[in-house]
C-alpha cells in the first residue's frame, strides 16, 4: 500500500538487529540503508532518552536535497520509507 | 546594519515562539555552542550538546549513503514532543514543540 503512494522510492523493514527482512530496493542499497539508519535510529533514541528518561522516540524524518527518509521504530522492527521530497 | 540583523532575528524568534505548541527555540553555532535560547540554561546546554552530535551524525549518514546528497532538515518525534532541526551553513535552528499541535 505504501509502495503505490506517489513519490515513494523504496521501503525497507529492518529487524531489531539491523538486518533488513523486507525491501523493495536492490540488495546493496538495502543493506547500506538498513545498517546506517538502524545505527542512526539508535542514536536518536538514546538522545531522546538522555534528554528525558521517560520519553521515547516515535518517528524520525530525515530530509535531504534528493529525498526524504522516514523511519518508524516499532518494538521489534524499523519501518523505513524513502520518498521523493516534493511529493 | 548589525543591529538591524539582530532585530530581525529577534522578530523571527518571537514569531516562532508565539506559534501554538512551541516549547522552546535554540540557535547553536557550528561548534554546537548555544548562542540564543528561550529555554533555561541547563536545558539549553543539554539539548545543544546532544542535538549537535545527532545532526552531525545524521549529516554524515546522508553523505555516506550518497556523497552528492546533503541533510536539509531533521525531525525527531517522541512521545512527549517533537524536535525540529534546520541545519544551515554556520548555524542550527532547533525548535521544540508539542507533537499534537
Amino acid at each position: 500500500i505504501i509502495q503505490t503512494h506517489k513519490g515513494v522510492i523504496g521501503i525497507i523493514v529492518v529487524n531489531a538487529e539491523g538486518i533488513p527482512i523486507r525491501t523493495t530496493l536492490d540488495n546493496s542499497t538495502t543493506v547500506q540503508y538498513a545498517a546506517q539508519l538502524h545505527h542512526l535510529t539508535m542514536l536518536s533514541r538514546s538522545a531522546v532518552r538522555e534528554l528525558d528518561p521517560q520519553n521515547d522516540l516515535t518517528f524520525l524524518r530525515i530530509k535531504s536535497k534528493k529525498h526524504e527518509i522516514m523511519v518508524a521504530p516499532e518494538k521489534d522492527y524499523l519501518l523505513v520509507v524513502i520518498q521523493n521530497p516534493s511529493e | 546594519m548589525q543591529s538591524d540583523l539582530i532585530a530581525e532575528v529577534e522578530e523571527t524568534l518571537k514569531r516562532i515562539q508565539s506559534q501554538k505548541g512551541v516549547q522552546g527555540i535554540i540557535i547553536i553555532n557550528a561548534e554546537g555552542i548555544p548562542i540564543k535560547s528561550t529555554l533555561d540554561n541547563s536545558s539549553t546546554v543539554q539539548y545543544a550538546g546532544l542535538l549537535h552530535q545527532l545532526v552531525m551524525k545524521t549529516r554524515s549518514t546522508v553523505r555516506d549513503l550518497d556523497p552528492q546528497n546533503d541533510l536539509t532538515f531533521l525531525r525527531v518525534r517522541s512521545k512527549k514532543n517533537e524536535i525540529m532541526i534546520a541545519p544551515d551553513k554556520d548555524y542550527f535552528l532547533i525548535v521544540i514543540q508539542n507533537p499534537s499541535d
